[in-house]
């Protein structure tokens, strides 16, 4: 026996959750792999608000409630997003498992967590009383430490209305379909005149949360293509000053020597494209 | 191709697509008690104490104590506890267990029993192991003569990881008490008889109070060969404790943890070369049985049999040691100690032709054992050995000579590609004399007056495909349709003693006596009347009788062969690998059935490449299994199946049903060895152990001195 709520309304939810102890459950595809008998769930499956994809002037709003494959197969999802899912588990589970839940888990491993850090995205949280916008950045903690208060919801996944248009994506998993990420990579990048407008690279599995380096990034903002080769080096010592994984199933070695050369070979993408 | 190759829909198709088929756990639970197990968190301890919280009404847990028999589980030897007694020896051993009619009570239970322990130091790297618990040797010709005289001497350590059956259906038994004391015992099982056989011993009752009746099975490749029996037994103490029916079904990390799994090896190979020819091998061996013997014995006969691959050694000496470990037991696995050595043989003859500046294939190949040669246990291939033939379709197939050499010279950069061959056999059968004096396989046949004829062996079918081929088989020798022929899931009761479905030997062996039964049963044919017919193995006469103690003679009466090309394509900024062309040939005789032949092939090979470089099992310094789910543990799935161009080449066994031999377990045997080779010409690095990660390969990449 499962024990729950399935609400057709957010307020409904929202109450529930303000009064009462319970899992929020999206597809389940986490939280079933550790199943208690005893826990009391909050299903959102009915929720149709939490399950729209919209734009309005500032942002693409994606709803936490959206399954993977909804995602993947709306026109006004970014390509990078819907590659990054195209590689989560297998059909069967992205037809469950929601954008919402991939947040929610508090996994450094989450693929599409990876990329919404790579778009500096924001969160939109609810409960019962209101509402706050979190960078994505901010709301994690730490491993399986995330800004959430008891009674509140992941409502919306709010990404930058212009991103921007160039990226490379990467994930190393141990096998071709249900991998969990070993480490994963994505960058992103404009050139305009000739030059590197914008920049933003993120990685997956090497620490508690998915690791940006801005700063680092910045090195190439502004430098012409024909130019790339003379700031490489630099840029490159500067992320292997800035990248420091923890060891895990594989080691802190092997992610470091991966992800300098996936954004050796970033630099060269861009030196091409 | 024989026209009993032609294929047809296999007989238990209908009610495995339609849902019926009905599997230990798919039971109404009514009546039956839910079955837990308590086991050892430590590696080795000494048990103080087993404190159990009071039971409810109708719950029991069962321990050592309560074993009516002796508490051993018959395999070979009975040194595995139905429950452990004084002391644990791995991670996992059984302690006792809790059954009742609430599942989660069961597991309330389970949780509240305190074991006291006194904590030991456990050994669990098996190169420290002291204690051995088989050895075997053998030798030919003049071995160290043949190293005194070579032009050069090589030496190389090979070794080998574990590796997980990954069957679809977790291990799983009920046991029902009946009156007067027998026990009926059903549930996922690869070897019926063996089950009755160890609770023979553990009840201490007579064969004939127990029926053992296999259900439906969800995959086996070994891992339902001996472990039922250990299972079997628990759970039957605990139905006579209780007096009640009890089933256990795992669930998947439990399975993993604690179930048998592929011996880990340590290899050491000697070779003299004298005029560009390999003439002597040295070979020493070492298995990790794990924590108990089960079925280590056989396991280290046949790889230390079969140490010397595809080869002709004219003199070769090896030696092998199954040694214990306080880790999981590991047990029989498709190929059954073959795969281990069949990869060490294969990369160290690779590194030796490269050391000659010789392609390995055509290196190989100038030593490639033909029919006549002396086996390295100077048995003789009795029949035709097609590797040359097999070799020549596989080189084109693939386009080998042009990709090896374009590969050779290709540019370094982010993709680096490489292919690789290897090459293997599989003696069908039990080793040695081990049908004729151990097995005596019986088989019968039974025919109702309405014509129609049942099958009546202990063969268990697990998605292999035997039913299907036995019944073609018969319905071919009477010469009816197939739906003439009745199958059924084997019950000690009513079947004879065929043996186990183990060691490829189902259809090459008691398929031919179900063949000699048919024809019988045909020239004595009365229309109307129930016939029955049986017939029981017999060695061929030409047969040298196999030594034991000194390992001579013919070890399997003929062969099946197998080579394989693996072209692969290494992302050296990441070490991932992927296999971009997939080619093998494979003679396994007359194939009974052409699409239940590819099926193994090709699960084979996969299987083959999964162990070769995805699958790997991962113990912390407690000796804990770490990669206990399907997550950590990986196998290949859908979408790492590559293209694989399979081949066949008959070369009839004489012996068998229509010139059938062995095919169960060849595929998987030889595939490492093409894949390493593959992967050692894309990064230009040797590897000597599998499974090779991407965290090797990157790391041996690096190493190789790239800018
Ligand atoms: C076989 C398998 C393969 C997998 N492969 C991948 C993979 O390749 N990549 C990957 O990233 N993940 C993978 N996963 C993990 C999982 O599918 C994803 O994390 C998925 O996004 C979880 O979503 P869900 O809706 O199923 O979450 P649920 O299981 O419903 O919830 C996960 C967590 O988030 C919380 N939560 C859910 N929704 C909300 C919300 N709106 N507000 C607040 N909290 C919420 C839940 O309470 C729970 O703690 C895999 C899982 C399985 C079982």
């Amino acid at each position: 026996m499962v024990n729950g709520y399935a609400p057709q309304t957010l307020r409904e939810a929202l109450e529930i959750k303000r009064k009462e102890q319970v899992s929020p459950y999206g597809g389940g595809t986490d939280l079933m792999v550790d199943h208690h008998r005893t826990g009391t769930y909050l299903f959102l499956h009915r929720i149709a608000e939490m399950q729209e994809i919209k734009q309005d002037d500032n942002y693409l709003r994606l709803g936490a409630g959206c399954t993977f494959t909804e995602v993947q197969e709306h026109a006004l999802t970014p390509p990078i997003l819907k590659e990054a899912i195209s590689r989560i588990a297998a059909p069967a589970i992205r037809n469950l498992g929601t954008i919402g839940g991939n947040i929610g888990n508090g996994s450094a491993k989450a693929d599409s967590v990876l990329v919404f850090f790579a778009l500096d995205a924001k969160l939109r949280l609810m409960d019962a009383d209101g509402e706050r916008i979190v960078p994505i950045h901010a709301f994690y903690k730490g491993r399986k430490a995330l800004d959430l208060a008891l009674d509140e919801l992941i409502v919306e996944i709010l990404l930058p209305r212009v991103i921007p248009t160039r990226y490379v994506y990467h994930k190393i998993g141990a096998r071709a379909a249900l991998a969990i990420s070993r480490l994963s990579f994505a960058g992103l990048w404009n050139v305009e005149g000739g030059k590197i407008t914008a920049c933003s690279t993120a990685f997956g599995a090497i620490d508690q949360v998915v690791v940006r380096i801005p700063e680092v990034d910045k090195i190439l903002i502004g430098t012409p293509v024909a130019e790339l080769d003379s700031v490489k080096e630099r840029y490159l010592a500067a992320a292997g000053e800035a990248i420091n994984p923890i060891d895990g199933r594989i080691s802190a070695h092997y992610r470091k020597t991966v992800c300098l050369n996936l954004l050796d070979d970033f630099v060269e993408t861009m030196k091409k494209a | 191709m024989a026209e009993i190759s032609g294929s047809v829909v296999k007989v238990d198709h209908g009610p495995k697509v339609r849902g019926e088929a009905r599997f230990v756990a798919d039971y109404p639970m009514e009546g039956i008690l839910y079955g837990k197990t308590l086991r050892s968190d430590r590696a080795r301890a000494k048990i103080q104490a087993i404190n159990v919280p009071e039971l409810p009404m109708g719950y029991v847990v069962a321990d050592a104590r309560d074993v009516p028999g002796k508490n051993g589980v018959l395999i070979i030897g009975d040194d595995t506890p139905v429950f452990a007694a004084e002391t644990v020896e791995f991670v996992g051993d059984p302690i006792a267990m809790v059954a009742g009619p609430d599942e989660a009570e069961v597991e309330r239970i389970l949780r509240e029993i305190e074991v006291e322990y006194e904590d030991l130091e456990p050994v669990l790297d098996m190169r420290k192991s002291e204690k051995v618990f088989y050895e075997y040797g053998y030798e030919k010709g003049e071995v160290d003569k043949a190293f005194a005289e070579a032009d050069k001497v090589y030496e190389e350590i090979l070794q080998t990881g574990h590796q997980e059956h990954g069957y679809l259906e977790t291990q799983g038994i009920t046991v029902v008490p009946l009156a007067g004391g027998k026990v009926k015992v059903h549930g996922s099982i690869q070897c019926p008889y063996y089950v009755r056989k160890a609770l023979v011993l553990a009840l201490g009752i007579e064969p004939g109070d127990i029926q053992v009746i296999q259900d439906v099975t969800g995959g086996g490749f070994g891992g339902k060969e001996d472990y039922p029996s250990m299972i079997g037994a628990r759970v039957a103490v605990t139905a006579l404790k209780a007096g009640k029916p009890v089933r256990v079904v795992y669930d998947r990390r439990e399975d993993m943890a604690t179930t048998s799994k592929r011996h880990p090896t340590y290899s050491v190979y000697k070779a003299a070369v004298k005029d560009g020819k390999v003439t002597a091998m040295d070979i020493d061996l070492l298995y990790n049985a794990g924590a108990y013997t089960t079925i280590s014995m056989v396991v280290l006969q046949r790889g230390t049999i079969c140490s010397n691959g595809v080869y002709n050694i004219p003199h070769m000496r090896a030696h092998g040691r199954s040694v214990k470990t306080n880790s999981v037991p590991n047990g029989a696995f498709r190929g059954f100690g073959a795969p281990q050595v069949f990869f060490a043989v294969e990369m160290f003859m690779a590194h030796i032709a490269k050391d000659l500046g010789v392609d390995p294939v055509a290196f190989k190949e100038a030593h490639f054992v033909k029919k006549g040669d002396k086996t390295s246990t100077n048995g003789i291939f009795h029949h035709g050995v097609p590797l040359p033939q097999m070799n020549e379709k596989l080189l084109t197939a693939s386009d080998y000579w042009a990709k090896r050499e374009a590969y050779a010279s290709q540019p370094k950069g982010r993709y680096q590609r490489g292919i690789g061959m290897s090459y293997s056999f599989h003696g069908g059968g039990f080793t040695g004399t081990g049908e004729r004096d151990i097995i005596k396989a019986v088989a019968a046949l039974q025919k109702y007056p309405d014509g129609k004829v049942e099958i009546l062996t202990s063969g268990t079918e697990m998605g292999q495909g035997l039913f299907t081929t036995f019944a073609k088989i018969v319905a071919k020798e009477l010469d009816c349709p197939i739906d003439q022929i009745i199958v059924k899931l084997p019950d000690t009761d009513r079947v004879p003693d065929s043996g186990p479905t183990v060691a490829s030997r189902s259809i090459m062996v008691v398929g031919e006596l179900l063949r000699r039964a048919a024809a019988k049963i045909k020239a004595e044919w009365k229309d109307g009347e129930a016939q029955r017919v049986e017939e029981r193995f017999q060695q061929p006469e030409w047969q040298i009788p196999f030594n034991y103690d000194t390992f001579q003679g013919d070890a399997y009466p003929t062969f099946s062969w197998g080579a394989h090309c693996v072209e692969i394509e290494v992302d050296t900024y990441t070490g991932e690998q992927k296999v971009i062309g997939a080619w093998a040939c494979y003679d396994v005789g007359t194939p009974i059935d052409t699409t239940v032949v590819i099926g193994q092939m090709e699960g084979g090979f996969l299987q083959g490449i999964g162990y070769a470089h995805m699958e790997q099992m991962n113990y912390d310094k407690k000796g804990r299994i770490r990669s206990n789910s399907y997550s950590d543990y990986t196998m290949p799935t859908a979408a790492d199946v590559p293209k694989m161009e399979m081949h066949l080449c008959v070369e009839e066994y004489p012996e068998g049903p229509f010139g059938a031999k062995g095919a169960g377990e060849l595929p998987l045997v030889g595939v490492p060895g093409a894949y390493v080779n593959a992967l050692e010409q894309a990064i230009d690095k040797d590897f000597c152990h599998i499974p090779v990660t991407m965290e090797d390969t990157l790391t041996h990449w690096r190493e190789g001195g790239q800018a």
